[in-house]
């Protein structure tokens, strides 16, 4: 177990590594002066100089690659000119919203998924599953931002009974757990829809597959009552496989939170992402994704983990 | 990077009844698929509008008489924009879909048939790219290459090959060693000739579901990067930017213009997906 984490921690490394080169590839297919961008329409000629011998952009590219890595290393992701900050900081201010409308919305989305997936594989084919298929088809075809809107229009100006968007009520100065949460539910509903579709027809195709062994046959014919075949039994075997979905989810929902924060107004790392988008401010994309994609790859390996815990057929070699 | 995919069970898919042939549900999709073209290329010529004539003087005119859908802030006929930007939408769905696939195939083919340190390679680099949210890189190319509809296309499609590739790996990994492969190589067919005449052509049904649905997620794409700002730019219309300013044009209480491009997104990527799924269980 020990030895298998390691492995894939090491494995992990070239992977990230990759991704260092692809984020700067893409830096350099940035069109004119990178300096200049990087500085801002109004930076003086003395400042572009500046900037452009402190990031080496004067030398080759494989040592610009070399000093950007060698800081990255040191947990130095740059220096943000347009907002004057430094990236790991201006990360560290949102990333723990991002994760926490991430959580919220797998775990809204995991709450949904598994009942109505269960329920429709054990009243498999009757008008019940069709119209829960139908519903999870249109959810799946629904842009987010659609889906975003309408929830605003109906719960938050409709009947005023969620803001509208933010992080928390402005006047309140200090963190407010209330609400925080308060502005929580909406952007999370939004994110859960992302997931909520795939995830549901899983759980409804492995189930129906599970129900139709020998051993969930056996279960009944011993005279079980059909909810405890179903939950103690089958639902087990269905969850194992699903684990690995769960870390495959990852990169969709920091990219549905680009959205989601856009609609809400939500102070997190895929506004911010967006917001370095359009005034290219390229060493916090650079940055950002550098750090999203380490989340990506250690979610990946928790999901590997999980999944030789809770199936101990699983060997690690 | 994920071992698990072997213990994955057949997705069920749409339940539905299993003696018919082309299932209604698909029937429906594919009618809608067909009507949504032949709408989208034609109808503007015969019906004489013009997406682009604004006319200030009767902005936000309600749906009926000269403007069957109204006509928006600018007093341009909605009906028009719609079927012009259902044009711009659904050749963004296609174009990108079909981009992401040949790279998917020819990526997935060759790391299949070949194997070995270069299968493991190749399938290294798609793993970086999963690493990277989508989202992510399509607003980084985007904000790079900001412009023309055909960038965008090729934008999308550039993002969307990873999945394809490793499908089409999968399959050539167990195609290659069909005895056909083997008969082919013995009358001295090169590799090249195998891979493209014998093995892709039998990896056609699951290339051409995928297709299906890529086409389907193309197209929410383009709605999220016209939402996003950085996708089709007005004045051309699509069905993402349509639906965008129309929630502004919300304070307005021009509520008529929300409705048609909605439901025009949300009714096609669905047909995309309904026909995609039948395709899919037909496979099996």
């Amino acid at each position: 177990m020990f030895q298998f984490v390691l492995k894939r921690l090491l494995l992990a490394i070239p992977t990230l590594l990759g991704v260092t080169v692809l984020t700067f590839i893409l830096l350099h297919l940035a069109p004119g002066n990178l300096a200049q961008t990087l500085a801002g329409e109004n930076a003086t000629p003395a400042q572009v100089s500046r900037i452009t011998h402190e990031l080496g952009l004067d030398r080759p590219v494989y040592e610009q690659y070399a000093i950007w890595l060698g800081k990255l290393t040191r947990g130095d992701l740059g220096f943000s000119y347009r907002r004057q900050a430094s990236v790991l900081s201006l990360i560290g201010e949102r990333i723990g919203r991002t994760l926490l409308l991430m959580g919220s919305a797998l775990a809204l989305s995991i709450v949904i998924a598994v009942p109505l997936g269960v329920y429709q594989a054990f009243r498999r084919n009757t008008i019940f599953d069709r119209a829960a298929s139908a519903v999870v088809f249109v959810a799946w075809s629904m842009p987010t931002f659609w889906f975003g809107t309408i929830l605003i229009a109906l719960f938050a100006v409709q009947l005023r009974w969620s803001p509208v968007g933010g992080l928390q009520t402005i006047d309140t100065a200090s963190f407010d757990w209330p609400s925080r949460l308060a502005h929580l539910i909406l952007p999370a509903a939004t994110l859960a829809l992302v997931s909520l579709a795939g995830w549901s027809r899983y759980i409804r195709g492995s189930m129906v597959e599970q129900l139709q062994e020998d051993y969930a046959r056996t279960a009944r014919a011993k005279g079980l009552p059909a909810g405890a075949v179903l939950f103690k039994h089958t639902l087990r075997n269905a969850l194992i496989p699903f684990i690995t979905l769960l870390g495959g989810t990852i990169p969709a929902l920091f990219g549905g939170a680009v959205i989601t924060e856009q609609i809400f107004a939500y102070p997190g790392m895929g506004q911010l992402f967006w917001q370095s988008a359009t005034d290219r401010d390229y060493f916090t994309l650079l940055g950002m994704t550098v750090i999203t994609a380490l989340l990506v790859i250690l979610g990946n390996l928790l999901a590997d983990v999980l999944y030789g815990v809770v199936d101990p057929r699983v060997r690690y070699d | 990077m994920i071992d698990a995919t072997l213990t994955l069970p057949v997705d069920e898919g749409f339940p539905r009844r299993r003696r018919m042939r082309v299932d209604p549900i698909a029937a429906a999709g594919m009618f809608w698929i067909v009507l949504a073209l032949l709408a989208c290329w034609l109808a503007p010529y015969l019906l004489h509008i013009d997406a682009y004539a604004t006319d200030v003087a009767h902005a936000y005119a309600q749906p009926g008489g000269a403007h069957w859908l109204g006509t928006d802030g600018l007093g341009r006929d909605e009906l028009a924009r719609l079927l012009i930007g259902g044009r711009i939408t659904l050749s963004v769905g296609i174009v990108a879909a079909l981009v992401a696939m040949l790279i998917g195939t020819l990526y997935g083919a060759l790391s299949g048939f070949y194997g070995g340190w270069f299968d493991s390679i190749l399938m290294r680099v798609v793993d970086v790219f999963l690493a990277v949210p989508t989202l992510f890189l399509l607003l980084f190319l985007a904000a790079l290459f900001n412009g023309s509809v055909l960038t965008l296309m090729l934008v999308i499609g550039f993002t969307a090959w990873l999945g394809p590739s490793r499908l089409v790996r999968g399959e050539v990994l167990t195609l290659k060693e069909r005895l056909y492969v083997e008969a082919a190589r013995s009358s001295g067919a090169g590799d090249w000739r195998i891979i493209f005449r014998h093995v892709v052509p039998n990896a056609m049904g699951t290339i051409i579901t995928t297709t299906t649905f890529m086409v389907a997620s193309a197209m929410l794409a383009e709605t999220a990067l016209s939402y996003l700002g950085i996708g089709i730019r007005l004045p051309i219309p699509s069905w993402g930017n349509l639906l965008t300013s129309a929630q502004s044009d919300l304070f307005a209480r021009a509520y008529w213009l929300i409705l048609p491009p909605g439901l025009a997104i949300l009714i096609t990527v669905c047909a995309f997906n309904f026909v995609g799924d039948w395709l899919r269980e037909k496979q099996t």
